[in-house]
């Protein structure tokens, strides 16, 4: 389709105005807000969709307010090769006309509803609705990416170029196949509908099955019980019946026997009474000789005790005495101990005071040698008081004697030396001012030369060397002689103030001194540091006094202690139990004499000193065991007591046995005496040996008749036959239970209901079988379909994707790329290898790539019967200059291959659009 | 003929059986046909004057079959109006928790009929000693007819003694019955020396002449296809010296193998037309076998046209086992749909997949072949 022009009458603020638009190429239409640019793009809707006599809101809008008037619009156009000029006047003086010209310049034309009619007609057929609304951008509407995968003349377009027909005529088969999918699976390809049902009833109908067929399976083995049970049950009511004639046969002989077992139970009665007696006679007869016996035993026990208690009472007076004579023992070490104590505080006072000699006669001579120190001291310290060199005038003094030589050196090097010698007889005389020695010569200048005496002079002044009446020469040092004399004056008095200072005449001196000021230096430091160790713990003469005041030095009968303790005598007469602990006492008492020391020797003292302390820790020891001997002594007394105590009661108890005992037997020998006793068992014996005699009599009878085994025998049989009995009531009750359950299930009809069960089974397992196959075939076509249709979509989209790139690159550059999505919608941008979602771009890069797409498209469809102008309601608003350049350039470029109609009120945004026709609507 | 008597000869009624293939209102309808059988049987009996009516076995499907069954055949049984006598076979033998001994049954029992319990001969018309051996367990131990005539002398003059019995005959089982058979010669020789005038068996539901007095009844109404002359009583006239034995129809059902090969749509038409001329279309039972291979679109029909005859038939269906019928796309029937692109593309992989021998590729191919249809 391609518009030609536009004419609006009466529509909205358009009084009246028309807009011719070149076929091909670029038109901007520029015009500013409420002139009515955007009225055009909407009359050219209206008029194809709204009949002259439409009542609607939209026609009733674009009447201008206030007016009586029929808005009224022209289009003129080719619309399938053919020329269209079309008018159409709503509301006031309705028409519509409708004018066409064929290619092959056939007019027709039609009024009215038919014109509406055969436009719309004409409108529908060549103009894809998707495409057209795709590459019409209404005002504000620039930033919508188009998704124009729907458009038909696209699809032919890229059919057309890719070479890959696109299913868009199969779309149905591809919702039909979506939708079979689905009737079995879910999108996540869960089964769903009938088909997940379906499986669920399989598994209710299979556990119902199995039921049944458990409760038929019980039926079976209920059956094969019970025939079990009728052959067993058959089988013990056999053998029952032929136990019991058994018993009935044990019985009849047990009758037969029992009336010898009744005889011999008579005998056995009497044979137990015989034998009580005699057991009683016995017990009479054992009685009486445990009565003598106890008499005897007692009497023998009384005399024991009496004999062990008289034993007793002696001991117990011996440890009394034992007792006396350990504590006796115990006070005379007490008293040992003492006197020891005091032998050791003697010899601890005559140790004291030999130290305290020996210490007075330490500080004596500390004294002296401290009084020869201090006389050392003030010796040094008068030397050092006569020194005045140190160290530092002494380096002082080396710096200036330097000073002197170095001086002399530069004079001597840099003042000129004259060399005078007197040849002749006439006198020579030398006079002037600064004028010296030369460094061959010493001494000072002469006054005068001898004959053939030279003298070797440094003039640093003016020498004047005069023959008296013949010659004077005088020679003056010029130039820097002056200088160097000076310093050397300037050297000498430095070094003479420095020895005046020191005292002395020269450097060697001054080094001689210092050497001696430190030799005296060393001696005083020494002598001073014995000072402080003789005084340091102390003036020695204040603790000679105090030890001489202590010592009573003159008081000579001062010794005390040695005084010697008499010796212990033995203690006679002790108990053996003491033996042990007073043999060493014995001892010590015989032996220990205080030994004597010289009074001047402390080594002697000390010893002393020890030895009396180990004697007196002997004594202690032996105190303690003294204290311990004297203990054991009491608690064995305490023990000899209590024993003897003993003794005598239970000597006292025995007499009191003793007695009752002999009154007892006395008193039976009252009632039978003893030979009567013995008597009486003898008879009783002869009894029972008779009785037992007939017993086995008897016995041997019952033996030969089997009278003992026949009972147990009819016993035993009885009890098997009630056993088998047992047997027998336990299976026919077995046999009834399962009959009635057997009973029961003929009754719940369970072999039919296994059978439904079973045909319920396999109806719901055909049925989902089937649903499987089908559900199984539809994804297969689903999944199959759809691999290949995603194999053709991106064939598909390739013919735009490259539309996009190629025009894209002449704005972006070359690392601009694009994704499209199944809508064929732009779904990615790559610049400069950054990806990005669409979304993620700025407006202007989105507005600009909208413009792109829908510039692509138009490329696409350009060849075709299908195209429409592209139209742009305001646009690039969000695009800077340099970006307004490149879109420029390309919308001019998209008007070579169709027709695209920009309106705007900002003509500065395309003024980059080359070739563009600008069309300016007036107010 | 002289001194004959005539009575009827059925067996295997096995009342409460269940057929899947029917479906539920097949299985109500054909339920009900074996009860109706039973009742014609009291019709032959009626016109033909028989004396009595024997069931040699296998009356009950089971013994646990539910009640409703039971009521059912005794008011069937009561459409008898003669003596009957029925035998307890396989299916409802007399063991432990039998049918028979139920008090159900007992309450039930029309009293003209005798079940045989054990091998006592039984008068059950003047004349006429009937003795059977009837099943005491599903897995008798030895022949299950010989207890009944081992100990027999000829019966007294004037007595015509017919003997009943259920199981295979060594030459009918071919060896392949899990119990023993019966054996064949010596029932013929208690025939032949004059013991029996009649043998009358169950167990085989084809109604079958071993001997001209040993006789199969077979069921009074078809249960499989494979049964060769289903749906017979037997009108037995006997005398010392002559028998006479007359197979007459009471089943109404039919149940039938087809086996088809299809290859094209003259082959499709001839089983259209094989359905169209068969009777009794709501009283039969189709189990068709197939092979060959049809283009999608012949598959297609041939699939609606086995559901349009299930619908008229009480039940069509593939036999599953010998049922190999292979779609068999070629190029025409994808051209027709006139498909492109991708749809295409899919459609041609499936048909290669199929010619590969992928059986689930045929069935893609047929549902994608009819929803093109359907959508273009």
């Amino acid at each position: 389709m391609r518009l030609h022009s536009l004419t609006l009458r009466d529509f909205r603020g358009v009084k009246d105005r028309t807009v011719r638009l070149p076929a091909l190429g670029t038109t901007v239409v520029v015009g500013d807000n409420e002139v009515g640019k955007s009225s055009l793009v909407e009359a050219f809707g209206l008029i194809f969709d709204f009949p002259d006599d439409s009542k609607s809101t939209r026609i009733r809008d674009i009447q201008p307010v206030g007016q009586d008037v029929g808005p009224t619009v022209t289009a003129e156009l080719t619309l399938g090769g053919r020329e269209l000029i079309y008018t159409k006047r709503w509301l006031k003086n309705r028409s519509t006309e409708l004018a066409i010209v064929a290619a092959d310049g056939r007019r027709t034309a039609w009024t009215g509803r038919e014109a509406h009619n055969e436009a719309e007609r004409l409108f529908h057929e060549y103009v894809d609705p998707v495409l057209w609304q795709t590459l019409m951008v209404s005002q504000g509407q620039s930033l919508i990416l188009p998704s124009p995968a729907d458009a038909e003349p696209l699809i032919a377009a890229v059919t057309a170029e890719s070479g890959t027909p696109v299913d868009g005529a199969s779309m149905p088969l591809v919702s039909a196949v979506e939708h079979e999918y689905l009737r079995y699976w879910t999108r996540g390809g869960r089964a769903t509908g009938d088909y997940a049902r379906s499986e669920k009833t399989v598994t209710a109908a299979e556990l119902q099955a199995a039921h049944a067929l458990k409760a038929m399976e019980d039926v079976q083995q209920d059956i094969r019980r019970a025939e079990r049970l009728t052959l067993d049950l058959a089988d013990v009511d056999n053998r029952l019946a032929d136990h019991l004639s058994t018993v009935e046969e044990v019985r009849e002989r047990k009758q037969a026997t029992d009336e010898i077992l009744l005889r011999r139970d008579t005998v056995r009665s009497k044979a137990e009474t015989a034998r009580a007696r005699l057991v009683n006679h016995t017990r009479t007869r054992e009685e009486r000789e445990r009565l003598l016996d106890e008499v005897e035993r007692f009497t023998k026990i009384d005399v024991e005790l009496a004999e062990r208690r008289a034993d007793a009472d002696t001991v117990a007076k011996a440890a009394t005495e034992t007792v006396q004579a350990a504590e006796a023992a115990l006070a005379e070490v007490i008293d040992l101990k003492d006197i020891r104590r005091t032998d050791v505080q003697d010899a601890e006072r005559r140790v004291s005071r030999l130290v305290d000699e020996a210490e007075l006669e330490r500080l004596i001579g500390q004294q002296t040698e401290l009084i020869d120190v201090r006389s050392r001291i003030v010796t040094a310290a008068a030397v050092l008081d006569k020194i005045k060199v140190d160290d530092g005038l002494f380096a002082a003094l080396e710096d200036a004697r330097s000073a002197v030589v170095e001086a002399r050196a530069a004079l001597a090097a840099g003042v000129p030396e004259v060399v005078v010698r007197r040849l002749g007889a006439e006198p020579v005389e030398l006079s002037g001012k600064g004028v010296e020695s030369g460094q061959k010569s010493t001494g000072r200048m002469p006054k005068e030369l001898g004959f053939d005496e030279s003298a070797e002079l440094l003039v640093s002044g003016e020498l004047t060397i005069g023959v008296p009446g013949q010659l004077e020469v005088t020679i003056r040092a010029g130039g820097e002689a002056a200088t160097l004399r000076s310093r050397v004056d300037d050297a000498v008095r430095r070094e003479r103030e420095l020895l005046k200072k020191a005292g002395v005449k020269d450097v060697a001196a001054a080094r001689e001194q210092l050497r001696r000021a430190d030799t005296a230096s060393a001696e005083l430091q020494e002598a001073r540091r014995t000072e402080r160790s003789l005084t340091s713990a102390g003036d020695p003469g204040e603790r000679i006094a105090v030890l001489t005041a202590r010592l009573g030095i003159g008081d000579e009968d001062g010794e005390q202690g040695g005084s010697k303790q008499a010796a212990v005598e033995g203690v006679p007469g002790q108990m053996s139990l003491f033996e042990e602990f007073v043999s060493p006492l014995d001892t010590l008492f015989d032996d220990f004499e205080l030994p004597e020391a010289p009074a001047d020797d402390l080594g002697a003292a000390q010893r002393v000193l020890d030895d009396v302390r180990a004697e007196l820790a002997g004594v202690e020891r032996l105190l303690t065991d003294a204290e311990f001997a004297a203990a054991q002594a009491r608690k064995a007394a305490d023990e000899d007591r209590s024993e003897a105590q003993q003794a005598r009661a239970r000597s006292e108890i025995a007499e009191e046995r003793l007695a009752a005992a002999i009154d007892s037997l006395s008193s039976a020998r009252k009632a039978l005496d003893d030979a009567a006793v013995s008597a009486a068992e003898a008879d009783a014996m002869a009894e029972v040996e008779a009785v037992l005699e007939e017993l086995t009599a008897v016995q041997e009878q019952a033996d030969a008749a089997g009278a003992d085994q026949v009972a147990g025998e009819l016993v035993d049989a009885l009890a098997v036959a009630t056993r088998m009995q047992g047997e027998r009531d336990t299976l026919r009750d077995a046999l009834r239970t399962t009959e009635g359950r057997l009973e029961q299930s003929g009754r719940d009809g369970l072999a039919t209901r296994r059978d439904m069960a079973e045909l319920e089974l396999a109806d719901v397992r055909s049925e989902h079988e089937r649903l499987e196959r089908r559900a199984e075939a539809a994804r297969r076509v689903y999944e199959t379909l759809g691999r290949h249709r995603a194999e053709a979509q991106t064939k598909y989209s390739e013919p735009l994707q490259t539309r996009i790139e190629a025009l894209g690159r002449s704005v972006y550059g070359p690392s601009f790329k694009i994704w499209l999505d199944d809508d064929l919608a732009v779904a990615e941008r790559e610049l400069d290898g950054i990806r990005l979602p669409i979304e993620a771009l700025s407006t202007g890069a989105q507005e600009q790539l909208a413009i792109i797409t829908r510039l692509a498209i138009s490329h696409l469809v350009s060849t075709g019967d299908g195209s429409v102008p592209v139209i742009f309601d305001d646009a690039l608003g969000w695009s800077d200059k340099a970006r307004l350049r490149d879109m420029g350039a390309l919308l001019g470029r998209a008007g070579d291959h169709g027709q695209v109609i920009i309106l705007t009120c900002m003509p500065d945004r395309y003024e980059y659009v080359p070739k563009a026709t600008f069309i300016k609507l007036d107010g | 003929m002289e001194d004959s008597i005539t009575f009827l000869h059925s067996s295997d009624w096995q009342l409460g059986m269940l057929r899947r293939f029917l479906g539920p209102d097949g299985q109500a309808r054909w339920g009900q046909a074996r009860l109706d059988a039973v009742a014609r049987i009291g019709e032959v009996a009626e016109q033909s004057g028989a004396a009595f009516v024997v069931v040699t076995g296998d009356v009950f499907e089971h013994n646990q079959v539910e009640r409703q069954t039971i009521l059912r055949a005794c008011e069937a049984l009561k459409r008898i109006q003669v003596p009957v006598v029925l035998l307890p076979g396989n299916h409802d033998a007399l063991e432990p928790g039998s049918l028979w001994t139920s008090s159900q049954w007992q309450a039930h029992a029309p009293k003209h009929v005798t079940v045989l319990t054990d091998t006592t001969p039984v008068e059950i018309v003047p004349g006429v000693e009937v003795v059977g051996a009837p099943w005491r367990s599903r897995r008798p131990t030895s022949d299950p007819a010989a207890a009944a005539y081992a100990d027999l002398q000829p019966p007294p003059a004037g007595t015509t003694r017919v003997l009943l019995a259920h199981g295979q005959l060594t030459s009918l089982s071919g060896g392949m019955s899990e119990v023993p058979p019966i054996d064949q010669v010596a029932l013929e020789a208690a025939v032949a020396d004059g013991r029996v005038q009649y043998v009358g068996l169950g167990d085989r539901h084809s109604a079958t002449k071993v001997t001209d007095r040993i006789w199969f009844s077979g069921t009074q109404e078809v249960t499989t296809p494979e049964e060769t002359d289903p749906g017979n009583v037997l009108k037995v006239t006997v005398s010392q010296s002559e028998i006479e034995v007359e197979p007459i129809r009471v089943g109404a059902w039919h149940m039938v193998d087809h086996r088809v090969e299809l290859f094209d749509e003259e082959s499709l038409q001839a089983l259209e037309d094989w359905f169209a001329e068969l009777p009794d279309k709501e009283r039969t039972y189709v189990r068709l076998a197939g092979d060959g291979s049809l283009t999608l679109p012949l598959l297609s029909r041939l699939d609606t046209m086995i559901d349009v005859q299930g619908e008229a038939f009480a039940s069509v269906e593939k036999w599953a086992k010998f049922w190999t019928v292979r779609p068999a796309p070629d190029a025409a029937d994808l051209d027709a749909l006139q498909l492109s692109g991708p749809a295409r593309a899919a459609m041609e992989e499936l048909r290669q997949a199929l010619a590969g021998g992928d059986e689930g590729a045929g069935a893609a191919l047929s549902l994608m072949h009819r929803l093109a249809r359907d959508a273009g």
